[in-house]
């Protein structure tokens, strides 16, 4: 017992360092954390120069954490999912969230297809270059201003598309990754869809009887009711091969409509920050450095296109929103990060892990996230001077 | 005047506030009820962030903005504490009792306890007055006493004393 506490105190500790530094460096937190795993975990990439850390193994207790991370992550995602803003905007938000689709998802699944991959890892490809980070976009949004002007309309609403796309997509993509046989792999969506079409029906019909359930003058007993039942529709997901991702993101869905978003917000997102904290550190523990080198090439090629890519598509989702070339620009530097729901996309690959499912995807998601989170600071960071650049070059 | 409401996920919700052409006023209120309030000239321009405040102290300026929030300070009880005693300044209007008489023959002190200790006439201080200064309508008296006694010296100087 010693050792499993020492050890998680250790991963903490070390997750509490990381993020301390990226925040003086003015960096996201999610590589800090990521770098951190990497640094702890068992390959030891400071051994050869003489730098022994203490190791933290992938145990049980850091696996489970991380698996409520997840859980965490997309509970959050479907409580703040707002319907009346896709219903209100939705035209504007199908266009973009389409153009942002068929240009990124489409370079990600030309990516798998170039390097010889089977369909169902190009599917786990496209989807993970495809998405980028709420976290991280929202975040910067925030601390540059923009979200005051009009360039943040089109990057909210194509987050808000690629949310409810990525729960969809997490679904199809676990119930056709646990099934072998074509039969097998029919007979799994259509469990988790009948799951799934119970929990919306549930979620739609069933707000009046949360808004009853979840009500308590106690924080405590308040908490111990989220968490305790999101946990369990999380858990009885799984075990019937369905996405445990989905599940708490329908079940979120289901928590939205009633008076208590607020108070889940205040008093659950503690929580849901340690656990996604511990989630993006495992990450990096599980990964297996000696396989970095081998995707080198694929990396470097997924950087820059889907780079690229991203600019592509907000420009032209900018000018959906009838804005100037200078905001249009804005939107696809903004929308560039990838984080969280890549890594969410990466873990359900290595639980499959057959073929590069296993070994080389999560290598090169976490090589892909890690550069592409600080990239797309920087050029957030860098827009102004980057449109003037551009300005002045077109004369 | 029209407000645009935007749920921003993971953060609150962003209000748009038109105040006159292209002008906007934008406010991002967060989920742990900080708000951040940021200034757009027109679509053209960047918007400034002004300035963030907590929960608390964005209800109180709401309040002001609104009107329904004054608070004014009570000149009547201005009072710098000296311990049990306090400082007050009583004016002297022009129907007191004691206009014109001199300050022993007042009674400010034997009658309710306090003592003078400074007359203020116009822009000029008399500091510690002698018991033979006499009250002028108009002066401000700067006595010091308790509360009680302050009290009492106040109804004795004013006007329907």
């Amino acid at each position: 017992m010693a050792e499993l506490l020492l050890e998680l105190g250790v991963a903490v500790a070390a997750i509490a360092l990381a993020g301390a530094l990226a925040g003086r460096i003015g960096l996201s937190v999610i590589p800090a954390y990521i770098v951190a795993g990497l640094l702890l975990g068992p390959s030891q990439p400071l051994a050869p120069v003489g730098v022994t850390l203490p190791v933290v193994a992938y145990g049980e207790v850091i696996q489970l954490l991380a698996e409520l991370g997840i859980v965490f992550l997309l509970f959050f995602l479907g409580l703040e999912f707002s319907v009346d803003q896709l219903l209100r905007d939705r035209r504007k938000i199908t266009a973009v969230g389409l153009i942002d689709f068929a240009v990124n998802f489409g370079i990600g699944a030309a990516i798998g297809l170039a390097f010889g991959w089977t369909l169902l890892e190009t599917l786990f490809l496209a989807g993970l270059v495809y998405i980028s980070s709420s976290a991280i976009v929202t975040k910067s949004l925030i601390e540059t201003g923009w979200i005051a002007n009009d360039e943040s309309a089109p990057i909210l609403g194509t987050l808000v598309f690629e949310d409810i796309l990525i729960a969809v997509y997490l679904a199809l993509l676990a119930a056709v990754a646990n099934g072998g046989s074509l039969r097998e792999a029919g007979v799994s969506v259509g469990v988790a869809f009948l799951f799934l079409g119970g929990l919306s029906a549930v979620a739609w019909y069933g707000s009046a009887w949360f808004e009853r359930l979840f009500t308590t003058g106690s924080d405590e007993l308040f908490v111990l009711r989220v968490v305790g039942l999101t946990t369990l529709v999380a858990g009885a997901a799984l075990a019937l091969g369905v996405s445990e991702a989905v599940a708490a993101f329908f079940f979120g869905t289901g928590l939205s409509q009633t008076s208590h978003v607020e108070r889940i917000e205040r008093l659950v997102s503690p929580a849901r920050d340690l656990f996604a904290a511990v989630f993006f550190f495992a990450i990096g523990l599980s990964t297996d450095l000696t396989l970095l080198a081998g995707v080198a090439v694929l990396l470097v090629v997924a950087v820059v296109t889907t780079t690229a890519g991203k600019l592509v598509s907000g420009v032209l989702s900018g000018r959906v929103y009838g804005l100037d070339r200078r905001r249009s620009l804005r939107v696809g530097l903004g929308l560039v990060p990838r984080g969280e729901f890549s890594l969410v996309l990466v873990a359900l690959a290595a639980g499959v892990g057959t073929g590069r499912l296993g070994s080389v995807l999560p290598a090169f998601a976490v090589g892909y996230v890690l550069v592409m989170s600080v990239v797309g600071s920087l050029l957030v960071a860098r827009a102004d001077a980057i449109t003037d650049a551009i300005a002045a070059a077109r004369g | 005047m029209t407000v645009y409401e935007t749920d921003v996920p993971g953060v609150g919700k962003k209000f748009e506030v038109e105040i006159g052409g292209d002008e906007r006023l934008v406010v991002l209120l967060h989920h742990d009820g900080k708000r951040e309030v940021f200034h757009r000239p027109d679509s053209d321009t960047d918007a400034e962030r002004l300035f963030t405040l907590d929960g608390r102290l964005a209800r109180e300026v709401g309040a002001i903005l609104q009107g329904a929030y004054f608070q004014p300070v009570e000149t009547d009880n201005v009072g710098v504490p000296l311990g049990g005693a306090i400082i007050e300044w009583l004016d002297v209007g022009e129907g007191s009792p004691v206009v014109d008489k001199t300050l022993a023959e007042s009674g400010v002190r034997t009658e309710t306890g306090v003592s003078v200790i400074a007359i203020q006439r116009g822009a000029e201080t008399v500091p510690n007055p002698d018991p033979t200064e006499t009250i002028a309508a108009g002066d401000i008296l700067v006595t010091l006493g308790t509360r009680e006694e302050q009290s009492a010296a106040g109804s004795l100087v004013s006007d329907d004393g």
